[in-house]
């Protein structure tokens, strides 16, 4: 239970490393006898070693899903990012470029900043001032007779950051994976028509949901439970998830629906020469990814109770409102919905084994106009009533597994996303504990 | 935003941007198809004529002579806006009606009418990141349309124009020749010809019969991503709307202008004319009282046409929302506001005075006056004035003495401590600056 705290920044497999080995070799074995196609076993969900061992072996290693550069419009906006362990500070600097710094002062370790946004010029720790520049130097520290101290020795320590089609992502690794560079090839194209860099943030929200990151993520990768979803319901055709011959007889109707819309979704993405085909690789690379622009239910504008659009700027340069939704899962902590008048952007920050906070960001195009062009609360609807159903759904789960009498149960066909993301889960761990 | 001096300069040498009483003096008749015939005005002031593309003028005509009353009529302007030194409106002959045939046989070059204008709410906006329209019109109302096309087809931009044009008979349709040649050299605008099924000659390759879904879908399938704006009589008006709503496009996105209308339509464009001269009436008056100022005060026009665009999509919106100005609304200076906190704010004259220097800085929370070098940095001497400022760096780097300032002016030598947007909001460092001038600052 007590697994050292302090997880030292650069070094792979630490904590692992200094486990004892009995608890190692247990811990292991929960990894190597996984049951493939069942759920996870309940320490998955409620261990706090494992999820020390998630922060380094998934968050510490792999690019993660931070905000859009709609969150920082301009030069010395930040936001500040925190998971498990980590903070960190996503500064916009004034060559336009994003800078991520670890929001831990090289002084006696203080956070230097403590807003969760803002706007700053240099970075001041509020302890006792040491003053860093946007890039992270310490420019100025008052140390009054300090003769052998050199300032060049305690800068902010720096994070990789990549900005793909607006979304921003950043590594905490010494060596981020190079794999992800081949996942934004597959989806810069899908996005960048909606064009983020000229979107602004209509809403955002921040909930803290009590379940293990891993049961956030695994309820997003399946509408099994979407029976749960009324709002949703409206926008997201019921049959989301089944194929041809899994069609039950009271959906038939529906599916009708649903593959002529799909059809004439596609002919338009056609004629604009936007991707939709699905590209589903959840376990088969490091950022496992799916995504694909599908048809929205009625108009198939937007997530309105009629389809229509809900922000009547229309993103980017895009010429035609009904495009349905592009939507991805970006694994390990994300998803996000694009549609042609508003961007939704998921991003999951795991607090602690049994804690998660989602933050739900909500686009519009830049030049649109709160009251005039879009009502906050009708743009927002949808996806809050959502989002507070998914918390509870995660919540039931969670504390189920915290019973003894938990045991892992099947995942069904329409579940083998869920399936994938387990696996995908259990390989990088297993990865990186070899 | 948007706002800029040049623009605001090319709007005074234009405006003004409201609707106003003149006398226009008849230059050049032109005959057009479709039973058409084109006037060109030119103002007898020699002032511009500032309209937004699809707005109308009303004219007194005196049809029963000189010593009756003049009859009224509104007509579109079928010129751009961008060559305002003239302006045309495009009358059709009615056989049965009392102005059109007076007019067509009786204003030559040398008339002279009294008009009102320009009037009107269907026109194009004055700025649109996403110039992209759809643009109907049927019969005589291509004149507002026409002079949409031909502004934009004026100006550099991003535009996606397409013209959907109904006529009745191959010959009768106004401007063809023109629409032609700008949709040859134009890749921005696409023309479209539909005839009634009756009257399709031999050899026509145009479209034919009325608008129907399938004809909006065949010449624009992205409408439901443009603003449509269609002019002509009701019942083609009204079957555009059901048709427009069936391709998907919003409510919001519609403007219309009847040629032809019921009742109602003809009550609510006197509604806009009545309007029309009271706002005339009242800026006449503005600018009796001084031209001077009324002119500094029109805002920026244009922005739409600006070339905020690329062949890339636009860089950036530009250009201001121009609407109509209220002539009550005080006028805002760069000052105003800061005059207004000053006003508001204690008396610096009743403050204690301390230090010496040939400036003075008054501190308005702590309520002391400190005079100053030009030289010194003004951190230091507040300070020992006993005014609170927090302060660390000194060197303009960690911006913790960071005030407003109220008026006056700094130099300042910062070390990225402050922002840019910071300066711009009046704020300062006074650990790295020196004063130019008195100041008054908020601390
Ligand atoms: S901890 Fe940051 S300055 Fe001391
Ligand atoms: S004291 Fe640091 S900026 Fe002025
Ligand atoms: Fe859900």
């Amino acid at each position: 239970m007590t697994a050292p705290v302090n997880l030292p920044l650069k070094s792979r497999g630490k904590l692992a490393s200094s486990l004892p080995a009995e608890q190692l070799a247990e811990i292991a074995g929960l990894f190597e006898f996984r049951r493939t196609g069942y759920s996870l076993d309940a320490p998955f969900y409620t261990d706090p070693t494992i999820f020390k061992i998630d922060m380094e072996a998934i968050f510490g290693e792999h690019w993660i899903f931070a905000g859009s550069v709609a969150e920082l419009p301009e030069p010395g906006d930040y936001i500040t990012v925190d998971y498990g362990p980590y903070s960190l500070i996503v500064l916009r600097n004034d060559d336009g470029g994003v800078n991520v710094l670890h929001n831990v002062c090289r002084h006696r370790g203080a956070r230097v900043l403590t807003e969760a946004a803002g706007s700053t010029g240099n970075l001041v720790c509020g302890y006792h001032s040491w003053t860093y520049s946007p890039e992270g130097n310490l420019i100025h520290a008052s140390a009054p007779g300090e003769t052998k101290f050199d300032k060049g020795c305690f800068g902010l320590k720096r994070a990789h950051s990549r900005v793909v089609a607006g979304l921003i992502f950043v590594c905490v690794a010494d060596e981020p994976p190079t794999d992800f560079d081949e996942t934004s090839k597959i989806f810069e194209p899908y996005l960048a028509p909606h064009d983020l860099s000229k979107t602004k943030v209509a809403y955002q929200q921040n909930i803290i949901e009590e379940g293990n990151w891993k049961l956030v993520m695994e309820n997003n990768r399946e509408c099994y439970h979407c029976d749960g979803h009324p709002e949703l319901a409206c926008s997201l055709f019921p049959t989301w998830g089944l194929t041809e011959g899994l069609i039950p007889a009271h959906l038939e109707e529906v599916w009708d629906r649903n593959k002529e819309a799909q059809s004439s979704l596609e002919e338009r993405c056609r004629r604009y020469g936007l991707p939709y085909e699905v590209v589903e690789e959840l376990d088969t690379r490091i950022a496992g990814i799916r995504i694909s622009r599908e048809s929205l239910d009625g108009e198939g504008e937007s997530f309105s109770a009629d389809g229509r659009r809900l922000s009547k700027k229309l993103l980017g340069d895009l010429p035609d409102f009904r495009l349905g939704r592009c939507s991805m899962h970006l694994q390990p902590n994300s998803w996000f919905h694009f549609q042609s008048d508003h961007v939704i952007t998921f991003g999951v920050f795991p607090v602690n084994e049994h804690q998660t906070l989602v933050r739900t960001t909500w686009l519009v195009a830049d030049d649109a106009v709160e009251g005039v062009d879009y009502d906050l609360d009708k743009l927002t609807y949808t996806w809050k009533q959502t989002n507070l159903q998914d918390k509870a759904f995660v919540e039931l789960c969670q504390t189920g597994a915290g019973s003894p009498a938990y045991e892992p149960g099947p995942y069904m066909k329409s579940e083998y996303q869920v399936e994938a993301f387990i696996n995908w889960y259990v390989q990088r761990v297993q990865e990186h504990l070899a | 935003m948007g706002s800029t001096e040049a623009p605001a300069r090319a709007a005074r040498a234009l405006g003004p941007w409201h609707p106003q009483e003149f006398m226009a003096e008849c230059v050049e008749t032109v005959p057009e198809a479709g039973g058409l015939m084109t006037f060109v005005f030119r103002r007898c002031d020699g002032a511009p004529l500032a309209f937004r593309a699809g707005q109308y003028v009303n004219i007194a005509f005196p049809v029963n002579g000189e010593d009756q009353d003049p009859v009224d009529r509104s007509y579109s302007l079928s010129s751009s806006p961008t060559e305002p030194w003239t302006f045309n409106i495009s009358v059709k002959r009615d056989a049965t009606g009392l102005v059109s045939p007076w007019v067509h046989q009786n204003v030559k070059p040398g008339t002279v009418l009294e008009m009102l204008g320009p009037v009107g709410a269907f026109h194009l906006p004055d700025a649109d990141r996403r110039a992209r329209y759809l643009l109907l019109a049927a019969g005589a109302g291509i004149t507002p349309i026409m002079s949409m096309v031909r502004t934009i087809h004026s100006l550099p931009g991003h535009a996606d124009v397409v013209v959907l044009y109904h006529g009745a008979e191959a010959g009768g349709f106004a401007f063809h020749q023109e629409l032609a040649y700008i949709a040859s050299v134009d890749s921005r605008i696409k023309v479209f010809y539909s005839l009634g099924d009756r009257n399709k000659p031999e050899g026509w390759e145009g479209l034919s019969g009325r608008l129907t879904a399938a004809m909006l879908d065949e010449v624009a399938p992205d409408a439901n991503g443009r603003q449509v704006y269609a002019c002509g009589p009701e019942g083609y008006l009204n079957t555009a709307t059901e048709l427009l709503g069936k391709v998907g496009v919003d409510d919001t996105s519609i403007y219309m202008e009847f040629f032809s209308g019921d009742r109602q339509t003809l009550l609510e464009y006197q509604a806009e004319l009545a309007l029309a001269v009271d706002i005339a009436e009242e800026i006449a008056e503005e600018i009796a009282d001084s031209a001077e100022d009324y002119y500094e005060s029109q805002p920026t026009a244009f922005g739409l046409y600006e070339p905020g665009y690329d062949a890339e999509g636009p860089l950036q919106a530009t250009g201001l929302p121009l609407e109509t100005v209220d002539p009550e609304a005080p006028e805002t200076s760069d000052g105003g506001s800061a005059a207004e906190a000053e006003a508001e704010a204690p008396d610096a004259s009743s403050f204690e005075t301390v230090g010496t220097g040939s400036l003075t800085l008054s501190f308005m929370r702590t309520g002391i006056n400190v005079r100053i070098d030009p030289t010194e940095h003004i951190l230091g001497p507040a300070q020992r004035a006993g005014v609170r400022i927090g302060a660390n760096c000194k060197e303009g780097m960690c911006g913790s003495c960071k005030v407003v300032k109220l008026s006056g002016e700094v130099d300042m030598n910062h070390q990225g401590g402050i922002r840019a947007r910071e300066i711009d909001a009046g704020k300062f460092l006074p650990c790295c600056s020196t004063a130019r001038t008195d100041m008054v600052i908020d601390a």
